[in-house]
């Protein structure tokens, strides 16, 4: 018998089916992947079954009963629990403060703050999640959040747990730990649902998959009878590109984009002694997990932050009291990881966010008039050399796939033939197509020999396209490595948890 | 089409702003159908109603083009009275103090004295925002109250006029008058000088590089930033030409209405200009179509007060309303406009 049962779920928003009648069944014990690129639904149908949504039409059946929870609250108490892709957790409060954070228990307002911590250690032994219940939240890797997260479900006899791209955020060691948990979680009778697009991590982990697109139930397969190719197939229709950069090397010792010793922030240590060299005709990629100083790094470089110490040469020229327009003169491109509020003008359309680096340059405008012929004309040879899915030229940027605002951003940056490409995050959030274009475009970029600098979380991404590795931990580069066919991630992954590049063996 | 849904939502707060009327003066114990009758009577009933709607139009398009330039960048100017009445006071020093001229230098130079003068009192909030993050929400209101009161002492010191006990400036000459554009009615010149505003504003706003930076901070200052757009050099720049247009509003108070300062010459234009840039969506044609809109209402409110004896206090109770629907139309009308199945 079935634990949870979603019958024909449909849900509409304007303009969009996003779920046109999906149907799924999970076991008690059973580990359930909910596959498919980004707009697929997946989300979507999660949250209507935890009560963020409601749906249009179908039946949700929860442990033989009908039901249709009208908020998170209900589904909670319910038994289910759901880990969203970003923590709900409050930093300035502690782990037991975080997990009892909405439980009314006897004696409230005044909880019996012992035999909380009690509970959670047990519950943390018993599952292998070790948390220290009194740490506060915001002194915690990212891999610990999310043990928080879980262990707040579980503290809240969570029978069914939903997991939104749980491996996102963590390092090949945090993910294997991860796993672990998952198989403990199993054990012990809980039914796990994993929203994820990483088909190896359905294989080496999940029971059962079911793979969404564009809303739409694909297929349902057992884990055990099926394989990479074919999930990827189900999943856009076709096996998944591997790139191989490293096959003509254009040796070269100029360098596009150099870093001596530069340093931000000396208090909080935000960036330390950062030095590197990108040289012309190479990716280098920084890896790292989020939130060790890759976003300063990249501001730094492109002069939306002053750095306290160091020099930054772009092509040559010290860099150092300059702004982004300087830069962007000397030959610099900046695809930031902040698409929404950093890269676009959402209520602007496509053909102003097209100028937004270069409005007051001929020849956009003349004499402070923008021309809007040539605005248009170019905008209109952009959409299509970069095939950008959109209605006119007017649409506003805010109605186009993330995929099309990136690629709006890439054709803006690298139209005025720039020598170094800084890209921060370029794929986050991005579908698979979209993701395969852009990193085809960087290795175009490269092999024209243009520097380029990768800031990426998503390590898979880094080795299959760089030429160097550094990896960033806490506003250091704990080491720099050549990529090969004979890198062990293994020993990135202890580097990206801050261990020396000497003691892990690189 | 694009715009059926703006059309179809004002003709929905129109309905609504009548309806409620109707029953404000129900209550009030007045008749309708008189009140109906001798509202449009002022307003259509004579050539006369059609010019005294335009010159208050006239400091209202100003102004509310100033709001509205400020509102696209992101500053939120309520202070287009206090930078009225400095357009005021500038006008007036160049009446009272400077040498006679050739009318239209004379007037050529209160109108940059004016908008100098309204700017800058615009560019102390913006400066403050732009350096120190101050809400410039609170500096402008106040900023209203200190401009109003320093109307006050100069009309009974340095601007009095001596040969009247009254507080009133003495009479401004002949050549900083703007000339009357429809004998007999009040109509004049700062009219044009209103339109003009508004497709300089235009162009500036959606043509020049200038306007585009300006539109840019005002939608995402951080975007701005990133694209090595100074958000606190547009933040100033956006305030001295907002308090500049509501300086402008003033000067044509004084040369086209009143020729001399004196307290209240504004019966609180700065304040709807507000309504008429929401109202208008920051658009030139729609400050001028809002700006004509309201002041229509309020010259057929007095007609009624005049025939009827109807209280124009019920225009500003309408005005709230008018404000509210305006701002919340998107929401609360999604229901109407999608039964009609206006997208």
């Amino acid at each position: 018998m079935p634990n949870l049962q979603l019958k024909d779920i449909f849900k509409e928003f304007p303009g969009v089916i996003a779920n046109d009648n999906i149907s799924l069944t999970v076991e008690k014990g059973e580990i359930h992947a909910l596959l498919g690129e980004n707009g697929a639904g997946k989300t979507t149908l999660m949250n209507i079954l935890y009560g963020i949504y409601t749906k249009d039409s179908g039946i949700i059946i929860w442990k033989d009963e009908e039901v249709s929870f009208k908020s998170p609250r209900d589904a909670i108490e319910s038994g289910i629990g759901m880990v969203h892709q970003h923590f709900m957790l409050v930093p300035i409060l502690s782990v037991a403060q975080n997990i009892t954070l909405g439980i009314k228990d006897k004696g409230y307002p005044f909880n019996n703050k012992k035999k909380v911590i009690k509970d959670i250690t047990e519950l943390s032994k018993k599952y292998g999640l070790q948390v220290d219940p009194t740490q506060l939240i915001s002194k915690l890797s990212v891999g610990t959040r999310q043990r928080v997260e879980i262990l707040k479900s579980l503290y809240r006899n969570a029978e069914l747990l939903i997991l939104d791209e749980p491996t996102a955020v963590l390092t090949p060691q945090e993910t294997n730990n991860f796993f672990e948990i998952l198989k403990k979680l199993k054990k012990e009778g809980h039914s796990v649902i994993i929203i994820t697009h990483r088909i190896p991590e359905v294989i080496k982990i999940t029971d059962k998959v079911t793979i969404l697109k564009d809303g739409k139930n694909v297929a349902t397969v057992k884990t055990s009878e099926t394989n990479e190719n074919e999930l990827s197939n189900y999943m856009i229709g076709r096996s998944l590109k591997t790139f191989s950069s490293r096959e003509e090397v254009i040796e070269s010792e100029d360098n596009g984009l150099v870093l001596e010793h530069v340093g931000l922030n000396k208090k909080l240590k935000t960036l330390t002694d950062i030095s590197f060299q990108v040289k012309k005709g190479e990716i280098f990629g920084i890896a790292g997990v989020d939130g060790n100083g890759q976003k300063e790094l990249a501001e730094v470089i492109a002069g939306i932050r002053k750095p306290d110490s160091g020099t930054i040469l772009i092509t040559g020229k010290n860099m150092n009291r300059t702004n982004f327009k300087t830069r962007k003169k000397a030959g610099l491109a900046y695809i930031t990881d902040d698409r929404h509020h950093e890269g676009l003008v959402l209520d602007m359309n496509i053909s102003e966010n097209m100028i937004l680096k270069d409005y007051d340059q001929k020849p956009f405008s003349k004499k402070g008039i923008i021309n809007y012929n040539v605005v248009r004309a170019k905008t209109e040879q952009r959409i299509k050399d970069y095939d950008i899915r959109t209605p006119g030229i007017k649409t506003p940027i805010r109605l186009l796939s993330g995929g099309n605002q990136q690629k709006v951003i890439i054709a803006r940056e690298l139209a005025a033939g720039p020598s170094v490409v800084l890209a921060c995050q370029p794929t986050r959030g991005l579908d698979i197509g979209a993701t395969e274009f852009v990193r085809q475009i960087l290795i175009d970029k490269r092999n024209e020999g243009l520097s380029i600098l990768l800031i990426s979380a998503d390590l898979e991404e880094i080795v299959s396209i760089c030429d160097r590795i550094a990896v960033i931990f806490e506003g250091r580069i704990i080491g720099i490595v050549k990529n090969g066919t004979d890198l062990d991630l293994n020993k990135i992954g202890l580097m990206m948890a801050g261990h020396k590049r000497e003691t892990v063996g690189l | 089409m694009k715009y059926t849904k703006e059309i179809v939502s004002t003709l929905i707060i129109i309905l609504i702003t009548f309806l409620l009327a109707a029953i404000l003066i129900i209550v009030a114990k007045y008749d309708p159908g008189i009140a109906l009758r001798s509202f449009f009577y002022g307003i259509f009933g004579s050539l006369h109603g059609f010019a005294e709607i335009m010159v208050r139009a006239t400091p209202l398009i100003l102004a509310g083009l100033g709001v509205s330039v400020a509102f696209s960048t992101g500053f939120f100017n309520i202070g287009a009275e206090g930078q009225l009445y400095m357009g005021a006071i500038a006008i007036t020093f160049v009446g009272v103090f400077l040498p006679p001229m050739p009318p239209m230098l004379h007037i050529a130079v209160a109108i940059l004295a004016g908008f100098l003068l309204g700017g800058i009192w615009a560019v102390i909030p913006g400066f403050l925002k732009a350096k120190y993050g101050v809400s410039e929400i609170i500096t402008t209101i106040m900023f209203n109250y200190i401009a109003i009161n320093i109307v006050g002492i100069l009309v009974r010191t340095v601007l009095k006029n001596t040969e009247s006990a009254l507080p009133y400036s003495p009479v401004m000459p002949k050549s900083l008058s703007f000339p009357l554009l429809l004998y007999p009615t009040r109509l004049h010149g700062g009219l044009i000088l209103a339109l003009a505003c508004a497709v300089l504003i235009y162009i500036i706003m959606k043509k020049t590089t200038i306007g585009y930076e300006l539109r840019v901070v005002g939608f995402n200052k951080r975007a701005g930033t990133c694209s090595g757009i100074s958000v606190y050099k547009n933040i100033v720049l956006a305030s001295l030409i907002s308090g500049g247009l509501a300086g402008l509003a003033g000067v044509s108070e004084i040369a086209g209405v009143h020729h001399r300062l004196l307290e209240g010459i504004s019966p609180g234009y700065g304040y709807i200009a507000i309504i008429v840039a929401l109202m208008g969506r920051n658009h030139p044609v729609g400050v001028i179509i809002s700006a004509i809109g309201l002041s229509a209402l309020q010259v057929g409110a007095n007609s009624m007060q005049r025939q009827a004896g109807i209280p124009t206090s019920i225009t500003s109770v309408l005005m709230g309303v008018i404000v509210l629907l305006a701002l919340g139309k998107n929401i609360m009308f999604s229901g109407i406009l999608k039964k009609m199945r206006i997208k």
